[in-house]
């Protein structure tokens, strides 16, 4: 602005910064106004009584409360489980099925497009087409379970087999996941196998001594990823109990969030609940919070892990 | 846009040092908004979908149109009280409301979603005294009036007369438990072809709040404290219930209810004799006859505890209302439209003759012009009788029912034993609740 | 990393094959054997659900109440259905305007903070960059509340604007991604053009985006899917008019608000996965490529 004033030519490093910051403006108010009000605003809201039509100072009342709220627990535990279980399993199966397709000689591409393709299907209508499948009445897979003689469990209706069904929608979309690994393991030097194998290394010794080691990077990247995905888990968990529990949106529905008994009630949605269904606002700023926190500490295990982007040319 | 956002960011960083930031105008009253006589537009949201209720919707509004023609109303079908709740908080609401059910009812009062009706009701001269007593305190909270009953629900038993084998309905749980099991047809291996009765509470109509009054079981205290794990009533009703599910055995129970059709469709359960006796709404009779006018079938109160004779004949009552929402528009017309609805003999027997709801007025349920039968008559006589309950007016209704509806579920499946230690600690899930909301 | 190592599709077999100890034959044979019916089991497993939801969507109401897995009649008529009993051609309009603009609105805004960060030095761009990864880690529910306030205060909450406007101020995760791709771009090319005289704009305009465009066509097909999907924005900011709800909304309380059976619902199911698929065919290699790009590597 005060070059603009001056009657010579800005000087060049004006210029830049004036072009940087014409570059990046978008951005500054974005962050601005969708970042870093927001946090702050959090903050204040969480010490209030807050609906939207009126914010009354209570002091620490909706942090009291937190300790008392035994859904807040379970569902800050069905997340932990999910971070635990869901995480890992995807990891697993991922790179299990990456191994597979890079090893294939014959229809290497056709699988891989068969795997990848459920990763595509929107996430709401997998969903459903899931908890019809796992119908124990009406599904086909207790059907074809019953047919080989084996009671199938009532899945979605079933507290301990809720969330194992989520996992299995889960590992039906691991597309992404596999088509990063396969690029990963591409990218290993086939030299280094090739010596293994002159000193007698079985699969298992190369698996564990060379492939691991180097696509560990892309293994620790995929992790944290996934756990900051767990923690935002909302959309599949949040329509499977409704569908599944026959919730009509009508008088006399008895839905309860996260049916059957909670399980599948994970912290975004009753975050969610609190903040947009019940609009106690205030307490759900404090569940806000404390999703920050616990996000805030994976996200500084990552960028230790991962200086190297803030360097030149990484 | 961009500017409006400058603006708000100041506004925003401005807003941490005061008090409140409010959404939507504040309340208006009814000088507020066009006159009623001007012409003008309204929209009315409203909780009916079954084609055949939507319809005789419709006929109420056609009727409204011919006495004011100058206003027209633009009706939105199907909407739940999550999307008129955060509508209204959120600023953008219709000009007048509908819901389905009372639970909110509480909350719309205290916090003002919904306006006052006392200076519309005063300037209008309408007799709330036309609406019978329990009508009156399922609309109002904490003596304030924000919503007028539309239509009002009974709940009774329908039983399918040929899978009664010839029975008469029960007037006792016991009773009950002694037929349903006699009626149940399985599978060889066990499976539920037809339950005589089913008691899960997760099926259809088979909420707390509709099964309480067969025990008589209350919900508060009288200063709004959960009343559930003090008053036995509530241990007597999870207990015949539990008894009976295990007859069943719970899983079989729950892989038959997983494959009965939708509640609202024509697969209805009862419909299909999947069921032989059957908790149900008056609402029943009007689709029976759209979807399954075959089906023979007779309605009788629900049965009651054994220790509690005197209570049968009533049941569980609510209704649906509706009112005029803070930042309404057309708060005149949107008056104009309510008062119509709630209080016209003509609208009201019309309404009823098409969703089979009954009538709040006792002008309207005297109608010569509305259709009875004994069917139907069964409902108006629970309305009309003395032991009738609903669910009274609390700032967290729906959260307590939610805490009450999961434990059932819980105790039901086997998965949570203690039933006095589970009952105390939905209590405490709702005092503490309650001290969060209301300080 | 650089660009050279996304690996082309057909290179699975040059690049990995397992090591060839001496063997005999028989083994080896038994080896292919068993890892390609493996691959077809998998395969089985991956493609049965979509063939039971296919199915079933053919099915009469009252059979897709019942454990049977191949339709009695064939029910085409379940698809015209559903366009009558719900406002399906409506849906997909909005969802369309919602996943198109809010595409474009991130490219016109993203490319040129990534730009930035990735083409230009100077003071602040180490924490503008951590800024932005923050931004894109940490779960959008954190700040929900006081967004939400803000636009409840412009009456826009019963609307898909709030999900639109924001990306006139740029996407967190697509300046990410677009940013680790230009850096792989040798400075040599910018430098040239800065000889030739020209400024930042006309280099990251002439020079870097095309070069970047296989980035920028794979941030694009991220955010028109991520849009596409996307369920939670819309539930929160347009659940409360049903003139703009999306795909995503209708098809999540379809079975609950219009009463339907398994039948249609997922008749309903298949109609939206199609478009999905079919331009997955389409564009199958930008979307690999694409998402190899997200698996950096530090």
């Amino acid at each position: 602005m005060t070059a603009f004033l001056k009657p010579r030519a800005p000087s060049p490093r004006w210029r830049r910064r004036g072009t940087v910051l014409a570059l990046l403006a978008p951005w500054l108010i974005g962050f601005t106004v969708f970042f870093a009000y927001p946090m702050a605003s959090t903050v204040y809201y969480s010490f209030h009584r807050f609906d939207l039509f009126t914010a009354e100072f209570i002091g620490l009342d909706n942090y009291w409360y937190f300790l008392g709220d035994e859904r807040a627990h379970l569902a800050f535990r069905n997340t932990l489980w999910l971070v635990a279980v869901l995480v890992p399993a995807q990891m697993v199966f991922g790179l299990g099925v990456a191994q597979l397709v890079v090893r294939l000689k014959a229809g290497a591409g056709f699988f891989r497009t068969v795997f990848f393709l459920p990763s595509l299907v929107p996430t709401v209508a997998g969903t459903v087409g899931f908890v019809f499948l796992l119908n124990p009445a009406t599904g086909p897979v207790n059907g074809l379970l019953s047919a080989a003689g084996i009671e199938g469990p009532d899945w979605y209706g079933d507290p301990a087999w809720a969330k194992p069904g989520l996992v299995l929608l889960a590992l039906w979309g691991i597309g992404n996941l596999m088509v990063i690994f396969m690029a990963a393991l591409l990218d290993v030097p086939r030299h280094l196998y090739e010596a293994a194998a002159i000193d007698g290394a079985g699969a298992l010794r190369q698996f564990r001594s060379i492939t691991l080691p180097t696509i560990s990077p892309v293994l620790m990247f995929s992790a944290v990823t996934g756990v900051i995905q767990a923690m935002q888990y909302f959309t599949q968990a949040w329509i499977t109990s409704r569908v599944a529990a026959g919730a009509t949106d009508s008088p006399g529905s008895s839905y309860t969030p996260g049916y059957p008994d909670g399980s599948l009630l994970t912290f975004p949605q009753w975050l969610f609940q609190t903040a947009f269904r019940d609009f106690s606002m205030g307490y759900a700023s404090v569940l806000a919070l404390i999703m920050f926190v616990i996000s805030m500490l994976f996200i500084l295990i990552l960028l230790r892990r991962f200086r190297a982007f803030g360097d030149e040319g990484a | 846009m961009r500017r409006r956002l400058f603006t708000v960011l100041l506004a925003g960083s401005t807003a941490l040092s005061l008090t409140a930031c409010t959404a939507g105008a504040p309340p208006a009253g009814p000088e507020a908004g066009p006159k009623k006589e001007e012409p003008q537009t309204i929209t009315l949201w409203h909780g009916f979908s079954v084609d055949s209720e939507v319809k005789a919707f419709s006929d109420a509004l056609a009727l409204f149109k011919t006495k004011y023609p100058h206003i027209t109303v633009n009706a939105v079908k199907g909407v739940d009280d999550d999307r008129i709740i955060q509508a209204i908080r959120g600023g953008t609401p219709p000009d007048v409301a509908a819901s389905f059910t009372t639970d909110n009812v509480g909350q719309f009062c205290k916090t003002g979603i919904f306006q006052d009706l006392k200076p519309y009701l005063e300037a209008a001269k309408v007799d709330i005294d036309v609406f019978p007593k329990v009508v009156q305190s399922y609309t109002e909270f904490e003596g304030k009036r924000c919503v007028m009953p539309l239509l009002a629900d009974a709940y009774g038993m329908y039983y399918n007369k040929a899978l009664m084998k010839g029975k008469q309905p029960p007037k006792t749980l016991s009773e009950l438990t002694a037929l349903a099991k006699e009626l149940t047809v399985r599978e060889p291996n066990g499976d539920i072809k037809v339950a005589g009765f089913l008691p899960s509470g997760d099926f259809y109509e088979n909420s707390a709040s509709h099964l309480g009054p067969m025990t008589g079981a209350k919900w508060y205290n009288p200063d709004g404290t959960s009343a559930i794990g003090s008053d036995p009533a509530w241990k007597a009703l999870l207990t015949w219930q539990k008894e009976l599910v295990d007859w069943y055995g719970h899983d079989k129970l729950e892989k038959f209810r997983k494959g009965l059709g939708d509640e609202w469709s024509a697969d209805n359960a009862f419909h299909k004799g999947k069921v032989v006796m059957h908790v149900d709404g008056e609402w029943r009779n009007a689709m029976l006859a759209n979807t399954a006018p075959d089906l023979e079938y007779g309605t009788a109160p629900l049965p009651v505890a054994d220790d509690r004779p005197e209570l049968y004949g009533g049941g569980f009552v609510s209704g649906t209302i509706v009112g005029v929402p803070r930042g309404s528009k057309h708060p005149q017309a949107a008056w104009e439209l309510i008062r119509f609805l709630t209080t016209d003999t003509e609208a009201l027997v019309t309404l009823s003759n098409g969703t089979r709801n009954i009538p709040t007025t006792q002008a309207a349920r005297q109608s010569p012009n509305l259709k009875k039968d004994a069917n139907y008559q069964t409902f108006l006589d629970i309305f009309d009788n003395p032991n009738i309950s609903t669910l009274p007016s609390h700032i967290n209704s729906a959260f307590n029912q939610e805490t009450l509806q999961e434990f059932i579920t819980r105790y039901e499946a086997g998965r949570a034993t203690d039933l006095a230690g589970g009952l105390a600690k939905v209590d405490k899930t709702i005092n503490d609740r309650l001290r969060l909301s209301a300080g | 990393m650089s660009a050279d190592t996304v690996p082309a599709a057909g290179s699975a077999q040059d690049r990995l094959t397992p090591p060839s100890r001496p063997r005999r034959m028989p083994r080896a044979t038994l080896y292919w054997i068993a890892k390609h019916a493996l691959a077809i089991a998998l395969a089985l497993m991956f493609l049965g659900p979509l063939v039971f939801i296919a199915l079933t969507a053919l099915m009469t109401d009252a059979q897709a109440l019942t454990s049977q897995l191949w339709p009695q009649s064939w029910n085409w008529g379940n698809f015209s259905e559903i366009f009558t009993t719900t406002p399906l051609l409506r849906w997909i309009v909005n969802t369309m305007v919602y996943s198109l603009s809010a595409t474009a609105l991130m490219l016109a805004s993203s490319v040129p903070v990534a730009y930035a960060l990735a083409r230009i030095r100077f003071r602040g761009r180490k924490t503008a960059f951590l800024l932005v990864i923050l931004m894109m880690l940490l779960p959008p529910q954190v700040v929900a509340v006081p967004i939400y306030t803000l636009w409840a205060s412009m009456g826009l909450t019963n609307s898909l604007w709030p999900l639109i406007i924001p990306m006139v101020f740029g996407d967190a995760f697509s300046i990410f991604l677009l940013r680790q791709f230009m850096l792989t771009i040798p400075r040599e090319y910018s430098d040239a053009a800065r000889v030739d005289g020209c400024g930042e704009f006309t280099t990251m305009l002439r020079v870097i985006l095309p070069m970047a465009r296989p980035a920028i066509a794979a941030v694009a097909l991220f955010q028109f899917f991520y849009c596409w999907n996307d369920y939670y924005g819309p539930l929160l900011y347009a659940s409360t008019n049903a003139d703009s709800w999306t795909l995503s909304l209708g098809i999540a309380s379809f079975k609950a608000l219009h009463s339907v059976q398994w039948n249609l619902t997922m008749a309903a199911t298949i109609l939206v996965m199609a478009p999905v698929i079919i331009v997955f065919f389409l564009a199958q290699k930008v979307f690999i490529e694409g998402v190899t790009l997200t698996g950096v590597k530090g």
